[in-house]
This record gives structure tokens, sequence and C-alpha cells, in this order.
């Protein structure tokens, strides 16, 4: 679905990304693994247009993505849910569902419906349907971050660390969404400190260290332990 | 009501004009100190129609307003993409190049016997449209209130079809903005297009009550208060630009008991009042409650 | 020729008295992150004084020196505390808006004890204007270049080799990463405001002696100028902010030689304009803020 080929992303002289590729099946979870300041942020915002790879191509069938801009990227069907910024803060839980569906151009209706839609599966939501969005728990802002993702109506689900700084349970809970969403066969791709979860949730793998890939397979087909160490401590030795 | 007061009235109008202006693009998340520029803008290009070209009255503020708005739009599109200091000291840069410029733009004609036409520092004289057809006071006081009601309607109707809100939630965060699939360069630069006309309307209006119109008139100082009327009275609805001239022009030039100590009232009021609503009077939270509160 | 050598060097002497302003513009915005509108009309306050002293006692040179500096750091405190340190921490256009309401305050409040046009102040004009050749070179010109220079040298210093500007540099990083490092933020962001002040106080010495007279009007003036020489180098560093004065200084001294008051004028912003354009991270801009710039230039 996805084909990401030798992308290098910078920032000034320091190099984030040094040529990475990857596939993005369809319908399926793809789970990227690596350790903190590996560039797995740098990716996901590379893929979304936010930053400019110096090189390599990013094909979704047969269009080149890399060089559109960001809304561009939105419009085709690339949808992220971004790490630490989830919410306009001061715009209730409804209107930001609705910025969500912004970028329909085409296909303008329905967007009452899926905002119903949204609020059935999120029934938390819908309690705070009117609420400012900043006022909300981190794990609801979570769900909140991940409906309005729906809202655009996604080919593909760019998830960044959904389970950052929240409690076992409500990870627990963020990764049973996500599941369901896997199950209703729409391609995500995940970018996970939490391997273990992470792993039996993934239909496929990698791992990026400093800034390349240098891993991949299925859950089913590696040794969880070794794969979770070198996730978690970035080190090569490990191997 | 006496002439004090259509006049009070009337400058507080065409003063809304202008911390729209600036106020739109707040919303945005732009600070703008150059929105006098297009007030001159749409001042000049307003009183050049119907002075020097003869045109009639509501052709002129169209042509002001529509002008305002390219050249607001144009100046946009190479500077927004700058980080919010820099856009705000360009849009400061522009509007100095525009007094500076007018300073020195000379463009006469002979209308009935006279030199008609801006001339350079010496302004520009004898934009009698309004004057020569009779309008009284109170009646360019029903025509510009028209014309800000207008504007104001405008603005509510983009909060109904959500375009405010992609105003805002480029102004909020434009990244995340940008995931939503805006284009946020393209949505700060018609708000830059809005703001513009808006500002160049009131240029227009302004000038054919002056009927006389110099560069000086149109300083920073002019900007960096339209400016400020949004930040007192509130980012939350489109009032509260109107609220911040209101206190100012309003309350403490008209009450005499201030009088020569307004600036200096103003000035603490205003200190005073940010500390404890950093977002103005009518921010996002008051907004929310008093609509809530109307609904009941 | 002569004149091209001339101006350079009145532009490169007025250049540094922009530098300085730059300077206190510079270091509020470095640890604030925020625009102090009312910079220009602490310093205004300042010359007021040091004017008022002048006219009351004919006092010398350094009591009205001193005067000005106190003047200018008493106003910024109080700037510093109604638009800086009681606003909320997120709320930086408050604090812009903030400020401005007390430049217009404190300018007014100037105006209405000072009612006259404009006030003398001592100029240094017992020294001797100083001729190389066929240059001739303003002793108050000098004074204004080597303080300048002395200026930024002791505030680097200031800034690399003592814990004060240790604790200055953490907190123009990071807010948060200073506080929870035991800086007492409220503190040094006052110091800092002041030392700005202060030096803002010292170019507005300089700039009234080289003029002898001052006005209300040199508020908006000393604020254009600090900004536009703070923008154009780029906000990062004290180097960069001199040498933002000395272009801004250079330019303006040869355009009001060659096309007069009202090109300079033209000229000025049309060129400030089209540098914010072409060189968005300023003259000495820092790479990081480049990168940032390009990434958010692509939406
Ligand atoms: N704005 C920036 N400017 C300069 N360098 C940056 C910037 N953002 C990230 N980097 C660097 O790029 C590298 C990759 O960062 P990135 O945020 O992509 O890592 P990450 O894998 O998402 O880490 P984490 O797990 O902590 O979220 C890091 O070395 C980081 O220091
Ligand atoms: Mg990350």
């Amino acid at each position: 679905m996805l084909e990401i080929r030798d992308i290098k992303t910078s920032y000034g002289k320091i190099a984030a990304l040094k040529g990475v590729s990857l596939d993005i099946r369809d319908g399926g979870l793809t789970c990227l693994l690596g350790p903190n300041g590996a560039g797995k942020t740098t990716l996901i915002w590379t893929i979304a247009g936010i930053l400019k790879a110096q090189s390599g191509s990013i094909k979704m069938g047969g269009d080149e993505l890399a060089g559109l801009k960001a809304h561009q990227i939105v419009e085709k069907g690339v949808v992220t849910v971004p790490e630490n910024r989830l919410v306009f803060p001061e715009m209730t839980v409804t209107d930001n569902l609705i910025a969500g569906a912004f970028s329909r151009r085409k296909e303008k209706g329905g967007v009452s419906e899926d905002l119903e839609a949204v609020l059935e599966r999120f029934p938390r939501l819908r309690e705070r349907a009117t609420q400012e969005a900043g006022t909300l728990s981190g794990g609801e802002q979570q769900m909140l971050a991940v409906g309005r993702a729906l809202m655009a109506r996604p080919k593909i689900l760019l998830m960044d660390e959904p389970s950052t700084g929240l409690a076992p349970i409500i990870v627990e809970e963020i990764f049973e969404i996500i599941g369901q969403l896997r199950d209703e066969g729409r391609t995500i791709f995940l970018v996970e400190q939490n391997a273990n979860l992470a792993l039996d949730y993934a239909d496929h793998f990698y791992l990026l260290e400093q800034g390349q890939v240098t891993f991949g397979g299925d859950p089913g087909e590696v040794d969880h332990d070794e794969l979770i160490a070198r996730a978690y401590l970035g080190a090569r030795k490990a191997s | 009501m006496d002439g004090f007061t259509i006049s009070v009235l009337t400058n507080i109008a065409l003063f809304s004009f202008l911390a729209i202006s600036a106020w739109i693009l707040l919303i945005a998340g732009e600070i703008s100190f150059g929105q006098q520029a297009y007030f001159a803008i749409g001042a000049y290009a307003a009183g050049i129609a119907t002075a020097v070209w003869q045109w009639p009255f509501v052709a002129g503020i169209a042509f002001g307003t529509g002008f305002g708005a390219a050249v607001g739009a144009l100046v946009a599109w190479p500077t927004i993409r700058l980080s919010g200091l820099h856009f705000a000291i360009a849009t400061l840069a522009f509007a100095e190049l525009v007094r500076a410029s007018l300073n020195v733009f000379s463009y006469q004609r002979d209308i009935d016997g006279y030199a008609t036409g801006p001339d350079g520092a010496n302004g520009f004289r004898d934009i009698r449209w309004v004057y020569e057809a009779g309008i009284e006071p109170g009646a360019y006081l029903v025509i510009v209130a028209g014309c800000l009601a207008a504007v104001i309607a405008l603005v509510a109707l983009m909060a109904r079809g959500r375009g405010m809100a992609r105003l805002r939630i480029v102004g909020e965060d434009p990244i995340l903005a940008a995931m939503q699939g805006l284009s946020v360069a393209r949505t700060k630069i018609a708000a830059a297009g809005l703001a513009g006309g808006v500002a160049g309307m009131g240029g227009a209006l302004y000038a054919h009550l002056a009927t006389y119109i110099e560069p000086a008139q149109f300083s920073v100082m002019t900007g960096v208060h339209a400016l400020a009327y949004g930040l007192i009275g509130g980012l939350g609805t489109v009032l509260g630009p109107i609220l911040g001239v209101l206190i100012d022009i309003g309350l403490l030039e008209s009450l005499r008991v201030f009088s020569g100590y307004r600036m200096i009232v103003f000035g603490g009021l205003v200190a005073l009042v940010l500390i404890l609503r950093p977002r103005g009077l009518l921010d996002e939270r008051n907004v929310h409650r008093i609509s809530a509160w109307l609904r009941r | 020729m002569i004149d091209v050598v001339q101006n350079t060097l009145d532009g490169l002497a007025i250049g540094s008295a922009y530098g300085l302003l730059a300077l206190g513009f510079t270091l509020i915005f470095g640890v604030m992150r925020r625009l102090n509108m009312a910079f220009g009309s602490s310093i205004l306050v300042g010359i007021f004084a040091g004017a008022w002293l002048h006219g009351q006692w004919a006092a010398g040179m350094i009591p009205i020196f001193a005067a000005t500096l106190a003047g200018a750091v008493l106003a910024a405190a109080y700037v510093e505390r109604l638009s800086f340190a009681w606003i909320r921490g997120d709320a930086a256009l408050a604090s812009m808006a903030s400020s401005f309401a007390l430049w217009m305050q404190l300018e007014d409040g100037i105006a209405r004890a000072f009612p006259q046009r404009s006030y003398a102040f001592p100029s240094f004009d017992i020294l001797p204007l100083l001729e190389l050749g066929p240059l001739l070179l303003r002793p108050e010109f000098i004074a204004m270049f080597l303080t300048a220079a002395v200026l930024v040298v002791a505030l680097h210093l200031m800034l690399t080799r003592t814990v004060f500007g240790l604790q200055v540099r953490t907190l123009s990083e990071s807010r948060e990463a200073a506080r929870v490092s035991g800086v007492n933020v409220g503190r040094v962001a006052f110091l800092t405001f002041c030392i700005a002040a202060a030096i803002g106080g010292v170019a507005g010495f300089l700039i009234a002696a080289t003029d002898g007279q001052i006005s209300t009007k040199l508020g908006l003036w000393i604020t254009m100028k600090g900004l536009i020489a703070m923008v154009i180098s780029g906000l990062g560093s004290l180097r960069g902010a001199l040498i933002g004065g000395l272009v801004l200084g250079l330019v303006e001294a040869q355009a009001q030689w060659y096309l007069g008051a009202s090109g300079r004028e033209i000229t000025v912003f049309a060129l400030l304009f089209v540098a914010l354009i072409l060189l968005p991270q300023g003259l000495a801009g820092r790479a990081d803020a480049a990168a940032r710039n390009e990434a958010l230039r692509r939406l």
C-alpha cells in the first residue's frame, strides 16, 4: 500500500533518517519499534508531509507522495494521529472531531453520520461532547485524536506512540481500539515503544535504530525478548 | 443625537474596522503591526476613485475594499511563511513602506479648476463626494454602521460555515491543522485578504468623512492601537475588538472626567485586565458561557 | 568616495547605538520569549529623568548619566512586574499587549510632566571634533562605538563565565527545565530585564547627548530601531544584535546621504521587508531555527 524507499530527512545538519525503506501493507497493522531518538516521529512527519525528505520516495499505489504538501497527503487518505500534540485545547470535543473532516472535499456529505459513528465508538467522548478538549484526561485526548483521524475517512492511519504517558489500564484500552480498527480491515502504521503490546497486535514489524531500519519481520518468527531488548536499549550489540 | 455623540460613534465604528482587521489575523495566529497600511490604501484608493476619477460613492468604497483585500493577500503570500515575530516585523515594514511611499506619491488632475488628488506629504484634499451630496453626519453614521454590521454578519456567517474554525485551528496549532488536511498558508493568505479588505473598507469610509487625508495619519501607533483593541476586548468573538474600541474611544475619550489622562488610565486598565484575562475580556471561555446562558 | 567613507563612519556610530538597543531587546526576548513593547518608553523615562536633572541643577554628566540609568531601570522594573511577571506563563500575546498599554501610559505620563515640545540634554560638545584628513569624527560617535563594543564583551563574559549567566542561558532554553533545576526563574527574569534596561539606558543617554535635545517622540523611534535591528540580526545572539544595529545604521546613513529623508525611509523599510522574506532566519540566525522554519514553511 505504502512503499517507502530510501528516505533521508535531516534537521539542519543533523541527519535524523539516513535512508529508511519499509512497506506498509494493505489492511494490516505494521509496527515500527525503536528507542528514543531513533527517528520514529521524524519518519511519521516526513510521510505526513510536515517535514521534507532530502531524497527517497514514498509511493501509494502508483502515486508519489514525497514532495506533496501536508494537506494534499491528507486528501490522499494518509491521516496522522500525532504524538504529544493531540487536540485543539480551546475547542470543544465535537468541534475537534469536525475539524477532522475538513479535508473531505469531494465527499462533503456524511459528516454528521461519521460524527455519530465516532461517538458510538467512543461513548466517553459523547458524554463530554461540549467540553473543551484541553480539559480531557490524557486517555480521552488520545481517543479524541483517533476519533478525529477517523473523521477524515483515512485509507492509512499513522499513529505515533498512542500509549505515551498513559496508565497501563488505559493503554490496554487504546490497544483494544487499535485491534478493532485492524480487524475492520484498516491499514495502520503504528509507532510504539511499548514493544510487548505492539507485537501482540502487529502483523508485521520493523526496528528503527539511529535513523536506519535494522531489522524487520513477522512477530511470530522472532524472539520477542531479544527484539524488545534492542528496541528499548537501542543497542546493536544485543543481536 | 448631538454632533459630539455622532462624531464619537462614527469614530468608534471606523476604528472598529481596523480593530477587526487586526483581530482576524490574531485569530489566524499572526500578529500584525501594519493593518493601518490597508486602511491607508483603502482611503487613498477610494478617494482617488471618487475625487479624481469621479466615480460614484458606492463604487469608490467597493474599490477601496477590493484594493485593500488584494494587497493584503498579495503581501501575505511571501510573508505568511515567516515565523511569528518575523511576520509581525514584516507587516510593520510594509506599513511604514506604504506610509513613506505615500509621502512622495503624487497623482493629481484638474477637476473643476482645482488640482485634485494625493500630493505627497501635503496630503490629499477635497475628497468631497459625501459633502457635495449633502449627506448629514447622522446619515453618514448610519452608512458606516451599516457597513460595519455587514462585516460582523460576514464573520458570523463564517463562524457558522466553519470558516472561522479553520482560521482558529490554523492559529492555534499549524502543524496539527495541516494534519487535518488544511493548507496553512492558503488559509492564512485568505485571512490576510479578508483583513485587508475590512481595513480597506474602513479607510475608504474614513476618507470620505474626513475629506482630507495625509500619510502621517496612518502611523505605526494607529496600527498598534488596533492590535491592542482585539487583545483587550477579547479573542473569542468579533465583538471583542469592538468592545476594545468602545472602552478606549467611547468610554475614556468621551468621558470628560479623564480628559487629558486617557492614556494613563487606559494603559493601567489594560494591564490589569490582561493579568486577570490574558485573552481579553470576551475570551473563548466567556463567549462560551454567555452563549450558553443566552440559549437557556 | 570620501562621502561614502564618511557616511560609513557616521553609520557605524549611530549603528552601534542601534546595536545596544537591539541588545536590550534580544536579552529580554531571549529570556522571556516575548516582546517588550515598552522597552523604548522605559528608556524615555530614563532620559527625561536625566534632562530634568540637567534643567533643575545643571548637574554634571555623571549624575545625569546615573539618573538616566536609574529612570530606565525603575520604569523597566514596573513593566516587568505588570506585563510579564504577573501574566500567566502561556500568554505571550497578553504580555505584548500589556507592555504596549504601559508604553502608552509611560509616554503620556511623561508628556504631561514635560509639556514642552523638546528639552535640552547636555551634550559632549566640550570635546573637540577629530579630523582625520578630510574625515570628521564626532567624539560622541567614538564613545558610542567603544561603549557598544565594551558592553557586548562584558555581557558575553557575564553570560558565559558567571553562575548568573548560566542561569540566564538555561532560562532562555527552557523555562520549565530551568525551574526544575532550581533556578529562581522569577528573580533571574527580573534581573535580566533590569540589565536590558540599563543597556538601553546607556544607548538612550548616548543618543540624547549626541542630539543635545530630546522629545517624547524618541520612545517610538527607539522601539522601532531596536526592534528592526534585532530582527535583521536573527533574534539569536548578542553579537548578532550588534551586527544588526551596525547594518541598519550603515544603510540609513548611506541612504540619507544619497536619497534624502523620504528616500531613506523608503529604502530602509523596503530592504527590511525584502530581507525578511529572503533571509527569514536573519543575518546571524541559528541552524535549528532555520530547520524549524523550513518545516513550517511547507505548511
Ligand atoms: N526539531 C529538531 N531539531 C533538531 N533535531 C531534532 C529535532 N527533532 C528531532 N531531532 C533529532 O532527530 C532525532 C530523531 O528524533 P525523533 O523525534 O524522530 O525520535 P523518536 O524516535 O520519535 O524518539 P521518541 O521515542 O523519543 O519519540 C533525534 O536525535 C532528535 O534529537
Ligand atoms: Mg517520537
